[in-house]
């Protein structure tokens, strides 16, 4: 074959050809929907939160009513469509996401932990789809576990916990990421390289020595960014919350325990409320909905970045 | 090799078998192999032609200044310590590297006079000329038909595919093997018959050269041989461009035979009856009878 | 001292610290089973059953199992899993066929439904009778392709040309069908349009194990298994197109599964036979003699019916189907735009800034709460589109919207796993990107990416939350009868019977037996994923 036979056939630009470009162009296009997907949220709850607060209004031109930004921020009474104090539902929200953290951080990482380190492939092969299960059922039959079997026994211990209470929200909420914490936690335990799980038993250390100090530490970083995403998870977590934590916002105070047997409202439960309340129109409390929404939105992306931040930065390289 | 000597009475004696690392030896096996070699073949054109190529990943440099040419229809065999740019090489002929970000090819690749690095040249039409073989075996997750199948299917090449299949398999020794189960997977095949099957599947579009990277290293001795038995009877069809760090096996299969050492150097290049009797650099010599690398 | 004793180390702090790990990872998983067994209790009530009601089904279905189980658990625990995913197989088809008949009752008529199967065959015939003949390039087949199915489907010149001002000239396939006078019964347009794709799946899935002969067997069976079904409905009481519909659904997979089970571990059939059997032998024990079952909350009449302010008439009905209806939204929506940017990201994107922040910004979305996403659904598709609230369209957008991030980042997961060496084998070849992820890439990730799926899907039949942020009603009392209808769900039912009907009535009755059928339905996807997953897992 002469050069100039091969020079056609080389010389032929296979991959420029309709048949290639034609999937590319599909494929990118799909992947441009997630993006258009975020700057669609972003635009969108600006756009309608800048219409609720005042120092924003006029940027975008409207003139309706407004509430002024620090009485959103700073007040704690919550009572649509007078009142916008946003801390009443803060308060219920960091109560809530505290509770279901003292549940699921210690059961999440002893499953890790356990799963990594302990169990047999057996009993591995046989947990983790049921952790995947406990993920897997739908919100509001936990909220309704909460209110018809969990509140019962909180209050026969102490009788004086309200039908909707934040306890019982807290622990269904808790339980619900469990699998969130143990799966993120098994992954980053499961990336300690074998050799130093060795080095450890070969220095005559119980396995109980080698997971708690060799293992975890080393995998510290995928542990906490686990628990940061499975807490923003619970700050968002919407329908168990509107089920069993209660409907009428209160300021609690976030330190006093006995918070935990009131009811109160939570920012997403505050949302789905405002939504059967009567928001024709586009007033007030149509606009409230976003601008709980946006700060919604800020604080699960900051946590996840955060997270993210502190998966990368401190991840040991192995 | 009788099965009923016991452990401990160990009655082979192997004072008469030949030490390895004797200089002699090396060159007995040269000798066998070039004995063995057709030597009324005529003297075969150049199909591929290095011209000062230099390969680096980022700023290290991978080949330095490789000029050669390789013949068409002969098995080339490049050997060499780990790390010493063989494989580089062989990757530049069907432009492999391309899909490594942090390679730079400098120089020229001519193959039949044409600059493979021009820019005018698609490396995917490129591959379709070139067939590779990897170290390790890695047929599809298909049947065996349609693993020899494949570069014809994608390629979309005319003609009967049964016939083409059957062709291929034979001239890789693995048709009697396998045509009653041509249409079960790959993968129930052992690791020889896997690399044959590659082979296979690489010599059914009917490529101009064909690369091989270590294709026996993953392979047991039995494998092994079957697979330079191979190669040896490829060399009639195609010209075969092998890498190995076996030197014996360079020494039995191949007609010319480049040496890289260290630093991507190309130190010697040449008949390897010659390469393995007569080297030129005490360098070479060195590394040919086993005092490093 | 002694120089041979290294002394002992302490263990109990370990083994404390062994079974304290135990004892947190089982409390989720067995507070949740606590938790279901009081629902189920609740909805089916079983202690209002006949004492001899229970010793029958006890002797009958409950002993056997056990004696099986226990027997194939130390002799041949393969078989004893064999079995069970059989046993699996046939609930979960069971379930599914109820869904599929009440499409066909309710929401697609087979006249219609014949008429889709008949305008998608016959551009694909054309099709392929030009591809071997002309073999045309791969743009003119997917122009020609997209034409044919436009007219097939539309009509020419369809709704195009009724915005551009033409009149119609010819109508669709489907309309064709519809205006035919005289049609056969609707069992033998189901024959046609269900039994036969079906029987051509199974015939295609037996000629693998076999050969083409086996498939056509397969083939004849199904048939044979549909229409014998049609004509002995009416002595069990039900109609034919249902009768053939479970049959099918039902037979087909359960059959085929027997079929290679016979083949391969003919012991893992003693499990399902003493199940069924004795399920069967227990239901006519108890019809002879007269015991009463439990008055379940979850029955037929449940099942079947609308909603009801009387606790006792309430039914899930147009819940179920608004679930199914939004469930074929969300698949036509969600899963070829996350696979395809799964594929983007894996295979194609090269390695810069805008890949990266397509990266990140994937996952954020992942982790945004799912009443914002209702939020997005509210501003952008109810007040900027100004698109009804809460329909079919809408909320299958907005939920598609919500579960596109978790089908990516599962799909690019398994697009992931496939080895680099196959990749290396097929471009070493020459071929094409293209040609690399449609031969090599995706056969090779597609249980994965379809045991993400399923579990994305499973996610979203369970949401509330963007449901009512857009609006749907709290209650609907029929089924959707179009696109733009408004639309219920499972979940937004049972919350609505929990909260705004919240007496203690819905609470006893309504509320359990609301949250029975939508955990068993999720417990079913979930079981299918994974059951998926480890059958692929093990073959590769």
């Amino acid at each position: 074959m002469s050069t100039d036979d091969i020079t056609d056939e080389l010389t032929r630009n296979v991959e420029g050809t309709t048949q290639e470009r034609l999937p590319r162009l599909f494929f990118f296009i799909c992947a441009a929907v997630s993006v258009v997907t975020t700057v669609s949220i972003v635009v969108l709850l600006a756009t309608e939160a800048a219409r609720f607060f005042s120092v924003t209004a006029p940027l975008v031109g409207f003139a309706g009513e407004t509430v002024d930004a620090a009485d959103f921020f700073l007040k704690t009474a919550w009572q649509p469509p007078e009142q916008f104090g946003v801390l009443a539902l803060v308060s219920a929200t960091i109560l809530i996401t505290v509770g279901s953290a003292v549940v699921a951080i210690p059961l999440g990482v002893g499953t890790a932990i356990y799963l990594s380190e302990y169990a047999t492939p057996a009993a591995r092969s046989r947990l983790k789809p049921a952790l995947e299960i406990l993920a897997g059922i739908p919100t509001v039959v936990y909220g309704f576990f909460a209110v018809i079997y969990i509140t019962p026994v909180i209050q026969g211990v102490f009788p004086q916990t309200g039908a909707f209470n934040l306890a019982s929200a807290s622990i269904v909420v808790g339980i619900m990421i469990i699998p969130m914490v143990a799966s993120i936690s098994e992954d980053a335990m499961s990336a300690v390289p074998e050799d130093l799980r060795q080095a450890g038993y070969g220095m005559g250390a119980t396995k109980f020595d080698v997971a708690t100090g060799v293992v975890v530490p080393a995998a510290l970083s995928g542990i906490v960014s686990s628990f940061i995403l499975a807490l923003s998870r619970a700050i968002g977590e919407t329908m168990a919350v509107t089920v069993a934590a209660g409907s009428q916002a209160q300021y609690l105070n976030v330190l006093n325990p006995a918070s935990y047997l009131e009811g109160a409202l939570p920012m997403t439960a505050a949302m789905i409320k405002l939504l059967l309340s009567d928001i024709t129109g586009g007033g007030l409390a149509y606009r409230s909905l976003y601008a709980i929404g946006i700060t919604l939105f800020a604080i699960t992306l900051a946590m996840n970045v955060i997270s993210d931040f502190i998966a990368q930065r401190y991840r040991e390289e192995y | 090799m009788s099965n009923n000597d016991t452990p401990m009475d160990d009655s082979t004696d192997y004072s008469d078998s030949p030490d390895p690392t004797d200089d002699s030896v090396i060159e007995t096996n040269v000798a066998d192999a070039a004995a063995s070699t057709d030597t009324t073949r005529p003297p075969a054109d150049t199909i591929v032609e290095a011209r000062n190529v230099d390969v680096f990943y980022d700023d290290v440099q991978a080949l330095d200044d490789i000029s050669m040419e390789i013949p068409e229809r002969r098995v080339t065999a490049m050997v060499g310590p780990s790390g010493c740019g063989k494989s580089t090489f062989l990757r530049c002929i069907n432009r492999m590297n391309d899909r490594i970000d942090a390679a730079r090819v400098e120089g020229e690749l001519l193959l039949r006079g044409k600059n493979v690095y021009d820019d005018d040249v698609d490396p995917v039409a490129l591959r379709r000329r070139v067939g590779m073989v990897f170290q390790a075996p890695n047929p599809f997750p298909k049947s065996i038909y349609e693993n020899v199948a494949y570069g014809l299917n994608i390629q979309g090449i005319e003609g009967d595919y049964d016939e083409i299949v059957e062709e291929s398999l034979r001239r890789a020794a693995l048709w009697d093997e396998v045509k009653d189960q041509l249409h079960e997977s790959g993968l129930d095949l052992s690791g020889g018959q896997q690399q044959r099957l590659c082979i296979a599947r690489a010599i059914a579009p009917d490529p101009e050269v064909i690369l091989m990277d270590e294709p026996a290293s993953a392979l047991d001795p039995v494998a092994t041989s079957k697979i330079e038995d191979l190669i040896a009877d490829l060399a009639e069809e195609y010209t075969v461009v092998i890498v190995t760090h076996n030197m014996q096996q360079a020494a039995r299969i191949s007609d010319k035979t480049a040496v890289f050492l260290t630093g991507g150097e190309l130190v010697e290049f040449g008949d390897t009856e010659q390469v393995f009797q007569n080297p030129s650099s005490d360098r070479v010599e060195d590394y040919i009878t086993g005092k490093f690398g | 001292m002694s120089t041979h004793d290294f002394g002992q180390v302490s263990r109990t702090v370990g083994t404390v610290f062994r079974y304290a790990l135990l004892a947190a990872t089982l409390v989720g998983v067995v507070a949740l089973g606590i938790l279901l067994l009081f629902v189920a209790v609740d909805a089916i009530q079983p202690l209002t059953a006949d004492p001899g009601w229970h010793l029958t089904f006890f002797l009958s279905f409950v002993l056997p199992t056990l004696v099986v189980s226990g027997y194939l658990y130390r002799r041949a625990p393969d078989s004893l899993r064999a079995g069970g995913a059989i046993v699996g197989l046939l609930a979960v088809t069971t379930m599914f066929a109820g869904g599929v008949v009440l499409i066909f009752v309710d929401i697609v008529s087979p006249i219609t439904w014949f008429g889709f199967v008949l305008a998608l065959a016959l551009p694909a015939g054309v099709l392929a009778l030009v591809s071997r003949t002309l073999s045309p390039g791969m743009g003119t087949s997917v122009g020609l392709s997209a034409a044919l199915l436009y007219i097939s489907l539309a009509g020419v010149p369809g709704p195009v040309g009724g915005i551009v001002g033409l009149a119609p000239i010819a109508p669709s396939v489907i309309a064709l069908v519809g205006s035919i006078p005289v049609l056969p019964v609707d069992w033998m347009l189901l024959v046609v349009s269900v039994s036969l794709p079906v029987g051509l799946l199974a015939g295609s899935y037996v000629a693998s194990y076999t050969d083409r002969r086996g498939g056509i067997v397969a083939l004849g069976l199904t048939v044979a298994l549909g229409v014998a079904a049609s004509l002995a409905a009416p002595s069990l009481g039900i109609s034919a197109g249902p009768s053939l519909l479970l049959a099918t659904v039902v037979g087909v997979p359960t059959g085929l599964a027997v079929w290679r089970s016979w083949e391969t571990n003919r012991l893992a059939l003693a499990l399902p036979a003493v199940v069924v059997g004795g399920a069967f032998v227990g239901a006519f024990a108890v019809e002879a003699l007269g015991f009463a079952g439990p008055q379940s909350w979850v029955d037929w009449q449940f099942l079947t019916s609308a909603h009801s302010r009387i606790a006792e008439d309430a039914g899930l009905y147009p819940a179920i189907g608004g679930s199914i209806l939004l469930m074929g939204a969300v698949i036509v929506l969600s899963f070829p735009f996350g696979v395809g940017a799964a594929i983007y990201m894996e295979e194609y994107a090269p390695d810069n800034r805008l890949t990266r922040l397509i990266d990140v910004n994937i996952s954020n979305l992942a982790g945004v709460p799912s009443v914002v996403y209702g939020l997005l659904g509210l501003g952008v598709f109810v007040r900027f589109a100004g698109q009804p609230t809460g329909t079919v369209l809408v909320g299958g957008a907005t939920l598609s919207l919500l579960i596109l991030p978790i089908i990516i980042i599962s799909s690019r997961e398994a697009i992931r796993s496939v080895p680099e060496e196959m990749r290396q084998a097929s471009y070493g070849m020459g071929a094409t990107r293209w040609q690399t992820v449609k031969n090599v890439v995706l056969p090779r990730a597609f249980p994965g990416v379809l045991t993400g799926t399923i579990l994305a899907l499973g996610r979203a039949i369970g949401e509330t939350a963007p449901l009512i942020m857009i609006g749907a009603p709290d209650v609907v009392f029929s089924l959707p009868a179009e696109l733009s209808a408004k639309v219920s769900a499972m979940p937004l039912q049972v919350y609505a019977w929990a909260t705004l009907y919240g007496s203690p009535a819905f609470y006893q009755k309504a509320v359990p037996a609301g949250v029975v059928v939508l955990v068993s339905v999720l417990l079913a996807m979930n079981s299918l994923a994974i059951v998926l997953r480890n059958r692929y897992q093990n073959e590769q």
